[in-house]
Order: C-alpha cells, then sequence, then structure tokens
C-alpha cells in the first residue's frame, strides 16, 4: 500500500492495437510541448562485435527516411525554434524534442515515421563512423571515462553492463550497416517503445492524433529481455591505469541491485547520505546531480580533511542489478594508497554504524523537496515520466518515494554492510604519469 | 494571452537600494520555483596582479559559509528549503544565484543575502577552495580542450587585459592569497553600486522590493570598482600547436577580440555567429565538417560579448588524423563569412529559429530567469525580449556580412591545436 505520493500532472495513459504505450500529461498553461520517445533498447542488447550499436543506431535516426531526407528533421524542428536531441543508455534509448506548443505536430510526425521507416544507408553509417570515434575520442581525453569503462569490464564478466553505451573502439571500427540496420529492424518497433508527450496540449485532441498517427504501424520489436546473468563476485577485483591527468584518481564498485527491487530506497539512501543526493531525487535545476554537497559523508570525510578536491557516490538506476559506485580525485600530494584506505574506512564506519538520526531526516527532507520541482516544464515532466515508463508505470516513482520516506536507519545499515563487503568490491585506480603536458 | 505584468519577457526595474539595480521578473506559467541572482563587478578582471585567482576563490568561498552558518550548517539550511547555490565567475562579474521552491522564497533570499554580504572565509575553507583550485589549474593544462581554451585568450590578448586569462591563477598566486586578501577583495567588489540583483518568482514586485530593502541595503557606500580594458590592436595571425600525448582527441580552437553586447552590431553579429556556428545543428561549421565531412563530433562557434568588448571562438574536436583537414574547414568557413551576405533563405532560417526559442525558454523559472539577468546586467529595456524577434528581423543580409567583418576577425586570429598531434598515442592501460 502506498501511502506518499509524488506530486505530478495528471497523466492520461493507453496503449496501442500495436503494442505502443502512451502517456500523455497535458499543462494547459505551458507554451511548449515535449515529445518523448523511449525505446527499452539499450547496450544490454548488444553482443561483443555490434557492441556501441544502440548508439550508432540514435546517430542514425536523425539521417533521415523515405519523408525526412538528410537534415530535414534537424532543420523543422529547428526552424521554429524547438530543440532536439538523443541519448543511449545501458537499458534504453530516448528522443526528444521540445517545441513552441502550436508545433507539436512536428515531433509527432518525426517520431511516427523514424520509428519504423529509418534509413540507415551504407554511404552515412561511412560517414558517422568517424563522428561516432570522435565522441569516444573526445570522452577518452578524460581519466574519469576510462576508469569507469575498465570498472565496468572487470566487475562483469558475462552481463552486457560489461561494455559502456558508446561501444568498443573495435566494434566502432569494424561494424557494418547491415548489422545497424538489422539491429534497427529486430528491436526499434511499437512494442518497445513508450510514447510520452507533456505541456500545452488538449488531451483528447493529441490522444485521437496520436491513434491516427501511430496506430498503423505494424506491431514489431522482439522481446529486448537480457538472458545472461551476472554469476555472483567471490573476492575483490582490481586494476590501475597509468596516463596523463591531474592527481590520482579513483573509483571503487560495488555489486548493486537493479531498480525496483526491495533494496531500492535503502540504497538510494546511503547514496544521498554518502553523496549528498541520489539520481531521480535530486535538488539540483538540471536532471543529473547538482553542485557540491558539503554536508555529504563523502565531503566532510575527504574533501574536508584535505585528502580529496571532489568526492562522490552513484548509483545509476538500472533494470538489472548494477554497481553502486564511489569516486574521488586526490587533492595535490596525496597519494592514491592514502586516498583509497581513507574512503575504504568511510565506507566501513558507515556500514559499522550506519547513518545518524541527523542524516535519515536531513536526507528524507532533501527527497522531499526534490520532488516538489521535478515536474517544472515540459521537457522535465516529458523526462521523468518516460523514465519510470519505460522500466514499469509512472507509480513506479510513487512506490519508491513511498519507500524512501519508510525506510529506517537500520535498514540503511544493513544495506551498507552488505553492500560494502569486501569480497563485493572492485576497484579501479588511475595514476596520473605528469607527462605529456605539452609546454 | 498572459497580462503584461504576468509576462515573464518582461521584467521590471525597482527602485535601486543605495546604487544596487534590482529587478522583479514574475515566473513563467505553471512555474513552481524560484532563482534570485546577485551579480557584482567582481570578475577576475579585477584581479590584482600576483593575486590572480582572487576572483574566483571569492566566489566560491561566498557559497561555502556565511553569516551565523559555517558551511556544513549552511549546506543544510539550505537542504532544508530544497534550494540549491551556485556561482558564476567571468572576467567581468560574478554571479551568485539561489534557486528552490517558491514556497520557502524568504527563507532563499535571506541565504543569497547571507552569501554575499556575510561571506565568513572561515581558513579551513579557504584551505579547501585553494586545493580545488589548484587542481583545475592542473586540469587546465592537462586537458586538451581547456587547454586549448586558454592558450587562445593568451594569443588573442595582451598582457594585463583582463580577458586573456581563465582567472585560475597559478600555484604562486593563490599561496599569497590568504583571509585577508580574499575579505578585502570581497569588500570591495560585492558592492551595492554596480551591482544588480534579479529575482524571478511569484511574490510580486512589492514583496521582492520589500525583501530586498531588508536584505540587501547594507552594502558599504563605496562605489563599485571599473574595469578599462586597452586599446584594442591587431594581434599577429598565429597557430599554437600544443603536443599532449596519451590523449585521443586532438581540441582545435579559432578566435580573436569582437564586439561588446551594447555594440549597434551586436543583433546581426548574433545572427553571423548563429549562422557561423552558434545555432545547433544548422550551422555552418557544423553542417560542413560533421553532416558533410563527418570529421568530428562537434563542430560550434561562439560570441562571447560582454560590456566592455568580447571574443569570438570557433571550435571542434576531432581525431589525431583529422585535425589538419579541420582547422583549414574552420579559416574557410570565416572567410566566407565575412567575405559574403548569407542568402536570405538562409537567414530566415536561423532568425526565425532564434526567434522561436524563445518560448523554450520560458519552461522554468531558471531558464527565464537566465533572459532577465542577461537583459539587466547589459542595462537593456524591460520590454527586451518582447521586441527581441523584431529586432533581428529588421536584420538584412548584407549587416550581417558587415557585422561579421566587424566581430570576427576584424583584429586578427589565432589558432590553437591541443592534444596528440603527433598520432593517436593511446595511453594503455598498466598492471590490472
Amino acid at each position: 500500500m502506498v501511502r506518499h505520493r509524488v506530486h505530478r500532472p495528471a497523466t492520461r495513459e493507453f496503449s496501442l492495437a500495436n503494442g505502443l504505450r502512451v502517456v500523455l500529461a497535458p499543462q494547459p498553461e505551458s507554451p511548449t510541448a515535449s515529445v518523448w520517445v523511449w525505446y527499452r533498447v539499450g547496450s544490454v542488447n548488444e553482443h561483443p562485435g555490434i557492441t556501441g550499436a544502440s548508439h550508432w543506431v540514435e546517430h542514425m535516426l536523425f539521417q533521415g527516411s523515405p519523408r525526412y531526407g538528410k537534415g530535414e528533421i534537424d532543420r523543422a524542428v529547428i526552424r521554429v525554434g524547438g530543440e532536439l536531441n538523443a541519448f543511449t543508455g545501458t537499458d534504453f534509448t530516448a528522443y526528444f524534442t521540445t517545441v513552441p506548443r502550436e508545433h507539436l505536430e512536428i515531433p509527432l510526425d518525426i517520431e511516427s515515421d523514424r520509428m519504423t521507416r529509418a534509413l540507415i544507408t551504407d554511404t552515412e553509417v561511412a560517414r558517422e563512423r568517424t563522428v561516432i570515434h570522435s565522441e569516444r575520442e573526445g570522452n577518452e581525453n578524460w581519466p574519469e571515462f576510462r576508469v569507469e569503462e575498465e570498472l565496468y569490464q572487470l566487475a562483469f564478466r558475462e552481463h552486457p553492463y560489461r561494455w559502456d553505451a558508446l561501444g568498443r573502439r573495435r566494434d566502432i571500427e569494424t561494424m557494418s550497416a547491415e548489422q545497424l540496420r538489422a539491429y534497427y529492424r529486430r528491436f526499434y518497433g511499437t512494442r518497445n517503445a513508450v510514447l510520452v508527450i507533456a505541456g500545452g496540449f488538449d488531451g483528447t485532441r493529441t490522444a485521437a492524433e496520436v491513434r491516427r498517427r501511430f496506430g498503423p504501424l505494424p506491431p514489431t520489436g522482439d522481446d529486448v529481455r537480457v538472458r545472461e546473468s551476472e554469476p555472483g563476485q567471490r573476492g575483490e577485483r582490481r586494476a590501475e591505469l597509468a596516463g596523463p591527468g591531474t592527481t590520482p584518481y579513483l573509483q571503487v564498485g560495488f555489486r548493486a541491485p537493479a531498480l525496483g527491487e526491495d533494496a531500492t530506497p535503502a540504497t538510494m539512501f546511503l547514496d544521498t547520505v554518502l553523496g549528498g543526493e541520489t539520481r531521480l531525487f535530486t535538488t539540483g535545476s538540471g536532471w543529473g546531480r547538482s553542485a557540491e554537497h558539503p554536508s555529504s559523508r563523502l565531503y566532510r570525510g575527504l574533501v574536508d580533511t584535505g585528502i580529496a578536491v571532489r568526492a562522490t557516490s552513484e548509483w545509476p538506476p538500472r533494470v538489472y542489478p548494477g554497481l553502486f559506485t564511489v569516486q574521488a580525485q586526490a587533492a595535490a600530494g596525496v597519494s592514491l594508497d592514502r586516498l583509497e584506505s581513507a574512503l575504504l574506512r568511510l565506507l566501513d564506519r558507515l556500514a559499522r554504524d550506519g547513518p545518524t538520526a541527523q542524516e535519515m531526516a536531513e536526507s528524507r527532507t532533501k527527497m522531499r523537496r526534490a520532488t516538489l520541482l521535478a515536474y517544472e516544464g515540459a521537457s522535465r515532466t516529458g523526462f521523468r515520466l518516460g523514465y519510470f515508463s519505460v522500466l514499469k508505470s509512472p507509480r513506479l516513482e510513487d512506490e519508491i518515494f513511498d519507500g524512501l520516506l519508510r525506510v529506517t536507519a537500520r535498514e540503511v545499515r544493513d544495506r551498507a554492510a552488505q553492500l560494502f563487503a569486501a569480497d563485493q568490491r572492485t576497484v579501479v585506480r588511475y595514476r596520473p604519469t605528469g607527462e605529456g603536458n605539452g609546454s | 494571452m498572459v497580462a503584461e505584468s504576468h509576462d515573464p519577457l518582461r521584467f521590471r526595474y525597482l527602485d535601486p537600494l543605495d546604487g544596487l539595480r534590482v529587478v522583479y521578473q514574475p515566473p513563467p506559467p505553471g512555474a513552481a520555483s524560484v532563482t534570485a541572482t546577485y551579480v557584482g563587478p567582481a570578475g577576475w578582471g579585477f584581479d590584482a596582479p600576483g593575486e590572480e585567482g582572487a576572483a574566483r576563490l571569492v566566489s566560491q568561498l561566498v557559497t561555502s559559509a556565511a553569516g551565523p552558518y559555517n558551511r556544513v550548517e549552511l549546506a543544510r539550511r539550505l537542504d532544508r528549503a530544497g534550494g540549491t547555490l551556485t556561482r558564476q565567475c567571468a572576467p567581468e562579474s560574478a554571479e551568485i544565484t539561489v534557486w528552490g521552491p517558491a514556497d520557502a522564497w524568504e527563507e532563499l533570499l535571506r541565504l543569497l543575502s547571507l552569501a554575499v554580504l556575510e561571506p565568513r572565509f572561515d581558513p579551513e575553507d579557504v584551505e579547501r577552495a585553494r586545493r580545488q583550485l589548484v587542481e583545475r589549474q592542473l586540469r587546465e593544462a592537462a586537458q586538451p580542450a581547456q587547454r586549448a581554451e586558454r592558450e587562445l585568450l593568451r594569443s588573442i590578448f595582451p598582457s594585463g587585459h583582463p580577458y586573456r586569462t581563465t582567472g585560475t591563477g597559478s600555484p604562486r598566486s593563490l599561496r599569497r592569497l590568504g583571509r585577508a586578501r580574499l575579505a578585502r577583495f570581497h569588500a570591495e567588489h560585492f558592492t551595492g553600486e554596480g551591482g544588480l540583483l534579479v529575482v524571478t518568482g511569484p511574490a510580486g514586485p512589492e514583496k521582492i522590493r520589500a525583501a530586498a530593502r531588508r536584505r540587501f541595503s547594507s552594502f558599504p557606500r563605496a562605489k563599485g570598482p571599473e574595469l578599462r580594458l586597452p586599446r584594442p590592436r591587431a594581434i599577429e595571425p598565429v597557430r599554437h600547436t600544443i603536443a599532449l600525448a596519451g590523449r585521443s582527441q586532438v581540441d582545435v580552437r579559432l578566435g580573436g577580440p569582437s564586439l561588446a553586447r551594447g555594440d549597434v552590431r551586436f543583433p546581426a553579429a548574433f545572427l553571423a555567429n548563429e549562422i557561423l556556428g552558434g545555432r545547433p545543428l544548422l550551422s555552418r561549421l557544423f553542417q560542413r565538417v560533421r553532416e558533410r565531412g563527418g570529421l568530428a563530433y562537434h563542430a560550434s562557434s561562439e560570441l562571447e560579448a560582454m560590456r566592455l568588448g568580447g571574443y569570438w571562438v570557433a571550435a571542434a574536436g576531432t581525431g589525431a588524423d583529422r585535425w589538419k583537414k579541420v582547422v583549414p574547414m574552420l579559416e574557410d568557413e570565416l572567410r566566407k563569412l565575412r567575405e559574403a551576405s548569407p542568402t536570405t533563405a538562409e537567414l530566415d532560417l536561423i532568425r526565425e529559429s532564434a526567434v522561436g526559442e524563445v518560448p523554450l525558454s520560458l519552461e522554468s523559472t531558471s531558464e527565464a530567469h537566465e533572459l532577465a539577468v542577461d537583459a539587466a546586467y547589459h542595462g537593456l529595456p524591460e520590454d527586451h525580449w518582447v521586441r527581441w524577434p523584431s529586432v533581428l528581423r529588421q536584420v538584412r543580409p548584407a549587416e550581417v556580412r558587415d557585422a561579421a567583418r566587424a566581430a570576427f576577425g576584424a583584429l586578427g586570429a589565432a589558432t590553437v591545436v591541443a592534444g596528440p598531434v603527433g598520432g593517436p598515442g593511446r595511453g594503455k592501460p598498466s598492471g590490472g
């Protein structure tokens, strides 16, 4: 029984005969309309040889269809002042377009077209290959990316979470246009999609328009469930990378539950106590993490004490069991050993003593306050409704929120003791070589 | 139809408080938050010689601990109100912004006033901020994008120019900046005179005026400092290539000095930049370098028009084997922008896109707030954003070309290339 609910715009939800799920959130006063299509397709649906396919297909869906020539999707939206983009994660891919409300028909036309009719031509795939390479190269310039990629590769041996959504370099070099077309034909389609529309529109008229545009699409999209499961971890794993950079940096990952499992509220609480906030319940004005959190455990224990210049935790919500990570960047002159032992001591203390009553109260307040502004604006509304809908339904947010307000300090402590067990951790350290900084 | 008094595109200048300009902006319809910003003449252009880094440290420290609250207690107060306190430092000014639920607006404004007027500069906070800025200095040297940006500014502005640096200072200058010097910088630069307070939220102008009088009337009466720019001078068309081994991507920057925001040619120069690389997905740089050339993930340009002057930058991130193709493309597009007027069709497309995006800025209080801060900081009329579409629609193609000549490269341009310029040279993991 859910007692505490998040205050969010009223929604109208329905499914079409072809399997497409639709969520409408009319906000009559909004000057904009935001259209989101979330596909339950991400890098978990890939395999070695085609890692990065989901992300590459995402790029190709902007490159045209029989109805929209190359560049015409961008032009159609941007000429009216709209914005559009997409992002690919491990578990899903999302496309969004926000336009002045009177132009809602533009994104509806684009999305209904490219859901099944995107052209993925050999020529465009060849040209996009270097663009994808370049995107990966830009990420590789950051030690943080290299460490995270290594961390997941080390922590997972079977499950597809072991590669990044950008894909492996080798696969980007060799994947063919036909492989991308096959991937798109197999997974993209009405059965794996959720359409979310938020903002200034009439619900009844828009529902009819959605049926008219998306109703005739064939019921496509293979089962996306992942069969591989990751065997239990039996002992610590670690690696050390070396390369250009500023100061020593490390990430520690712990095997963590999937979003929606019973342990979800306690894990989110741990994230908030350690790092100051948890994804989906952040007080920042953006969608991701906000600024520094000086009252958090990691900040007080590592940054205030002069050991680190940055320290935070993260539990990215995932469909399958993933990782809870803790990361820290050393202050100049602090060694990796000192940084790591201080960080692990801090985690041990939390696992032994649990959070204080003050930390519990403050975390609850933060989460409660964060939900007040979570639905400001059509774009944010579309994002948030889509996120929970693609995982389950908008009500999933209420279930988690309710759990967050009920969880006890003891449960959080028990969770920490289980999560931060030494034999469940993976450590990747980055040692800056101090060379190659030019002149 | 939104009544004028509730139109977030129209802000209102309220009566100044001892020189502090106060602005009220109605929130966008349906918005649930409040945003307030103090802007002071506290940018790094004011850093004294040998004390570089002072402005950045001070803007960080005012958001750390203030009035009766140490760093942890201030964070807790903000958390309780559901708010965040952030800062932004630039060459000419520093901005301190508070954002949070509308029902907590009085408490949030109180916390903002404490930060602006009564920062504590606790010794342990000063040490921490200094450590963080040292790491940022290292990052500017080590990361190709930041390094290219830093070297470009050094190449296009002479020694002593306020725009020449990124304000991070050096390890030596930071060592000199003790508590007393930072407190002095704060007293001289977080002033009423020359300062600006902008509040966006549902409280209404009367309540905001009263709250501002209560919270922000204790500034010292001293006049805020003024920044002066050296006379503009032509720059050498140099190209710096900085080899940073072990990275994957090469970052390219091409840029030069440009116009101030108050220049009458600014609207045309704004459109020129949108055509060159400012407008996402449609710009010439994006189309040529990424969409047709397939050479880079990003290619764009930016026109940084400030109160006294400005600069422009064209940027791309590309591979070690591709940057030699990308640099001539950036140079060529710059040349074409300066030589020929855009076609009416191209100008119309870009212009209508810029006009159409204004409603998108009204999705949230914080986005609408940025419009008001920008216009009020530059002393623009209260209905500036209402009139902006017609201002843009009056610009003719030849005016775009003329403005491009004045704003993009009139004094020359420099190019900086930073990254694995000698080849891919990827760092290999060791150990494991």
